[in-house]
C-alpha cells in the first residue's frame, strides 16, 4: 500500500491528466511515462537539482527535456504546463496520485492485513477475496506482522479499518467497560 | 499457545460472511501533527462535525476542523500520549454527555464525568445524548407567559424574566454577576419546596467556564448551605481544564438542561461567562489554525454564541405532536447568560453579539456596587423585552409607579447637585427615590418571595416611607415584614394567589405601615 500523501493540488493536476489520457485512448501510455518519470525524479542527480530554488526556473526546465523527450504529447504538454504554472511541485507526488486514480478507475484498492503471525499466500488471497466481497472493490492486501495483536487480523484499506484481532475486541471490552453505567443501570448498554 | 494462522483465517471467513457492514467498519486516518492539546488527523473521509474520534492508548478527541484533506481535533485527556503517525479512528458518535435526574445535586466536567469524588451516575446508554442539538423551531414554541422569580427585588419587579427568555448579566469583573445566578438558584426553592421530584420545582444548572477553582468551589459550597443543590447541576470546566473543555461546557450543559426541558420540567441555566468561553474558543481555533477575524475571534463567533442561546425555548403543549423527540409538552429552558466586560465597554464585539441574540440585558455598574447599591443593577438602561408578559398583574401595577418615580428621581438627581433651593415637590421627589433605593438593595443569599416583594415596594411607593430616615429603611423593611407575617399571614398567601393587590388588601398594607413606622422613628 502506498504511503504517500498526496496532496488536494497534485490530485486535482494528476486528476486532469488521467481524464485527459482516459478519453485519448492513452491511459495505459501516460501511466507507464508517469512512471518513469517518477524513478527519474527519485534519483538524487536530477531530483535534487529540479527543485532546487536556488536554480535559475528556465535552467531547471531544461533538465528535465532529455527525460520528457520520446514521452507521450500528453505528457510533454502537462509537464509543460507545471513549470508554466510554476507548480513543479506536482511532480513529486505525480505518480502515487495517479496510481490512486488508476485504482478508483478499476475498483480497487489497497491494502495491509496486520496479523499475529505472519500469514500464507493462500491464506492472504482467500481473505482478499472475502473483504473484496464486502468492500466491494478487489482487494490486493499485503501482510505485516504485529505481534501486539496477540491473534486474528486488522485490515487497513481504502482509508477504512476493520479490526477482528484479539488487542481490538480487548481495546473495545476496555472501553465499554470504563465508560459503561454501574451495574444496576447496566441491562441496556 | 499456538496460534495457526489457516485456523484464524477459517473464523475470519466466517465472520466476513456475516459481516454487518458499514457500521463496523471505521473511517481512520494518520496522526500528522500534535502539540498544545490539538492535533492534525490525515484521512478520516467520513468524519463529521464534532465526531469523537479515538487514538491509540485510550485516548479521546473531537473533530472540529474538517478540511480537504486532513482533520483538526482537539484532545480530550493525556495529549502525551499520542504520537505522530498513530492510527485514529472515527467512532460514528457526536460527543455526547449524560443526562438525566441522576446528575442533580452533583458537579461534573465538560463531558459529564463526575469531579466531586461522590461516586459513577446511574445512567444508561440512552441517557447520553450528544452536546450539539437543534433549537426547537418556531412551531414548537410557544410565548413566553410565566416569571421565572429571581427573588431580587430589583429585578423581579423592573426587569422580569420569563421561564423561556434569554436574559444576559452584564456587567465588569466583581460587580455582583455570579451572586445574582447563585440568589436565583436559591429562589427557586420557592417552586417546589427544593424536591426535585415536585414537577413544580424549577431545575437549575450553573456552568462554570473559564472561572478559577476557587470560585466554583465557593458557589458550590453556598448552594449546598442554602439547600439549593438537590434540584441543580453544576457543570465546571475551570481556568485549569483544557480550552475545548471550557467551551464545549456550555453545550454539554444545554443538553442536560434539554433533557428536563423535553420532559415538561422547567430549567434554568446560568452560562458564567460567555466572554471567557469565547476567549477558549479563540485560543483553541488559533491553534487550529482558523483565520482570526475581528478581536482575533473566529469569524464563526457569533453563532458560537447564537446556537447555544437559540435552544433556550418554552416548548408549546402540542410539540409532543409535531416531533416525536419532545416527551411532553409545556417545558422550558431559561438561559441567563453572562458576558463580563471590560471597562463598562458594552460595546466591544462580544458584548454587542450576545446583546443582539438575547431577549434583555441586567446592567451591573461597578459604580453603584461601589457606592454600595447592591445588588448593582442600572434599572434605567436594563431591560427585558419578553419579561413583562410574564409578570403577575399585582407586580405589575406596583412596578411601573416604581419605574417611574426612580426615573424621575435620577432625571432630578443631576439638576439638584448644582441647585440648592429646591420647591417642595421636587423636595419631595427626590426623598421618595431615595427611599426607592434603599428598598432595591438586598443582601446576598436573601431571595424574597414574590409577595413580600410586593409588599415592601408597595411601602415604598405608596409614599409611606417617605418621612423616614433613609438609614433606617432596611431595618423597617424587616420589621414589616415580620408584623405582616405575624399580624396578616394571610395577605401574603392573597397577593400570591389572586394576583392583585385589592383595596382590602391595600387598607391592611397602609395599618401595618403606621403601626411598624413609630418604632423607627
Ligand atoms: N447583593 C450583594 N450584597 C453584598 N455583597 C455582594 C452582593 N452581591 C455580591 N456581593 C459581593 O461582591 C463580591 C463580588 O461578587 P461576585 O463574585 O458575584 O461578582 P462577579 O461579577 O461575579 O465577579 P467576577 O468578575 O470575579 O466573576 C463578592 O464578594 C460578593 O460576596
Ligand atoms: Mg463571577
Amino acid at each position: 500500500m502506498s504511503t504517500t500523501r498526496v496532496d488536494g493540488v497534485t490530485r486535482r493536476y494528476a486528476g486532469a491528466l488521467f481524464e485527459l489520457a482516459f478519453a485519448r485512448g492513452a491511459l495505459d501510455a501516460v501511466q507507464a511515462d508517469v512512471e518513469r518519470l517518477g524513478r527519474e525524479l527519485s534519483s538524487p542527480a536530477i531530483g535534487a537539482y529540479l527543485f532546487d530554488t536556488r536554480v535559475p526556473h528556465a535552467e531547471r526546465r531544461s533538465k528535465l527535456e532529455p527525460v520528457l523527450a520520446g514521452m507521450h504529447q500528453l505528457m510533454q504538454n502537462f509537464v509543460g504546463l507545471l513549470f508554466d504554472k510554476r507548480r513543479e511541485a506536482v511532480l513529486l507526488n505525480l505518480s502515487a496520485a495517479f496510481h490512486e486514480r488508476r485504482l478508483l478507475l478499476d475498483r480497487a484498492a489497497e491494502g495491509v492485513v496486520e496479523s499475529a503471525v505472519p500469514l500464507g499466500e493462500a491464506e492472504l488471497s482467500k481473505l482478499a477475496a472475502a473483504l473484496s466481497r464486502v468492500m466491494d472493490k478487489t482487494l490486493h492486501l499485503e501482510n505485516r506482522v504485529t505481534p501486539d495483536l496477540i491473534a486474528g487480523v486488522r485490515v487497513v484499506a481504502d482509508n477504512r479499518m476493520i479490526d477482528f484481532s484479539a488487542r481490538g475486541r480487548l481495546d473495545g471490552l476496555r472501553r465499554t467497560m470504563l465508560s459503561s453505567p454501574l451495574p444496576s443501570a447496566a441491562s441496556s448498554a | 499457545m499456538d496460534l495457526r494462522a489457516s485456523e484464524v483465517t477459517s473464523i475470519l471467513e466466517k465472520e466476513i460472511e456475516n459481516y454487518q457492514g458499514e457500521s463496523d467498519m471505521r473511517s481512520v486516518g494518520t496522526v500528522l501533527s500534535v502539540g498544545d492539546g490539538v492535533s492534525r488527523v490525515w484521512g478520516l473521509e467520513d468524519c463529521m462535525m464534532n465526531e469523537l474520534l479515538e487514538f491509540p492508548g485510550g485516548v479521546r478527541g473531537v473533530a472540529l476542523n474538517l478540511e480537504e484533506d486532513n482533520v483538526g481535533c482537539v484532545l480530550l485527556g493525556n495529549a502525551s500520549k499520542v504520537k505522530e503517525g498513530d492510527t485514529v479512528r472515527t467512532t460514528g458518535r457526536i460527543i455526547s454527555v449524560p443526562t438525566g435526574p441522576s446528575l442533580l445535586g452533583r458537579v461534573v466536567n465538560a463531558l459529564g464525568d463526575p469531579v466531586d469524588g461522590r461516586g459513577p451516575l446511574s445512567v444508561t446508554e440512552a441517557d447520553y445524548l450528544p452536546i450539539e442539538q437543534p433549537a426547537p423551531s418556531v412551531v414548537e414554541r410557544q410565548p413566553v407567559d410565566t416569571p421565572l422569580q429571581t427573588g431580587i427585588k430589583a429585578i423581579d419587579a423592573m426587569i422580569p424574566i420569563g421561564r423561556g427568555q434569554r436574559e444576559l448579566i452584564i456587567g465588569d469583573r466583581q460587580t455582583g454577576k455570579t451572586a445574582l445566578l447563585t440568589d436565583t438558584i436559591i429562589s427557586q426553592k420557592n417552586t417546589g419546596g427544593g424536591d426535585p421530584d415536585n414537577p413544580e420545582q424549577v431545575i437549575c444548572i450553573y456552568v462554570a467556564m473559564g472561572q478559577k477553582q476557587s470560585t466554583v468551589v465557593d458557589v458550590v459550597q453556598k448552594l449546598e448551605a442554602q439547600g439549593a443543590m438537590p434540584y441543580t447541576i453544576v457543570v465546571s470546566a475551570s481556568a485549569m481544564d483544557e480550552a475545548s473543555m471550557q467551551y464545549l461546557a456550555a453545550y454539554a450543559g444545554a443538553t442536560m438542561g434539554e433533557r428536563f426541558r423535553d420532559e415538561g420540567r422547567d430549567v434554568v441555566i446560568m452560562y458564567d461567562d460567555l466572554y471567557k468561553q469565547a476567549l477558549a474558543y479563540r485560543q483553541v481555533m488559533l491553534l487550529l489554525r482558523r483565520p482570526p477575524g475581528r478581536e482575533a475571534f473566529p469569524g464563526d463567533v457569533f453563532n458560537l454564541h447564537s446556537r447555544l442561546l437559540e435552544r433556550a425555548a418554552r416548548l408549546a403543549d402540542n410539540a409532543p405532536e409535531i416531533n416525536p423527540r419532545f416527551k411532553k409538552g409545556g417545558g422550558s429552558l431559561t438561559a441567563l447568560p453572562v458576558v463580563e466586560t471590560q471597562e463598562g465597554d458594552v460595546s466591544a464585539y462580544i458584548p454587542t453579539n450576545v446583546i443582539s441574540i438575547t431577549d434583555g440585558q441586567i446592567f451591573l455598574e461597578s459604580n453603584l456596587f461601589n457606592a454600595g447599591v447592591r445588588p448593582a443593577v442600572n434599572a434605567g438602561i436594563s431591560v427585558s423585552r419578553v419579561g413583562g408578559a410574564a409578570q403577575i398583574p399585582a407586580m405589575k401595577k406596583i412596578a411601573g409607579g416604581l419605574r417611574l418615580d426612580l426615573a424621575t428621581y435620577r432625571e432630578l438627581q443631576a439638576f439638584a447637585q448644582f441647585g440648592s433651593d429646591l420647591d417642595k415637590a421636587t423636595q419631595k421627589v427626590l426623598t421618595r427615590g431615595e427611599k426607592l433605593v434603599e428598598i432595591l438593595k438586598q443582601g446576598q443569599y436573601v431571595p424574597m418571595k414574590v409577595e413580600d416583594q410586593i409588599m415592601v415596594i408597595y411601602a415604598g411607593t405608596s409614599g409611606g416611607l417617605d418621612d423616614l430616615a433613609t438609614s433606617k429603611v432596611p431595618a423597617f423593611e424587616k420589621a414589616f415584614l415580620a408584623h405582616m407575617q405575624d399580624n396578616y399571614p394571610d395577605v401574603g398567601t392573597t397577593i400570591r394567589e389572586e394576583k392583585k393587590v385589592s383595596d382590602e388588601v391595600k387598607k391592611l398594607l397602609d395599618e401595618a405601615l403606621a403601626a411598624v413606622k413609630p418604632q423607627f422613628a
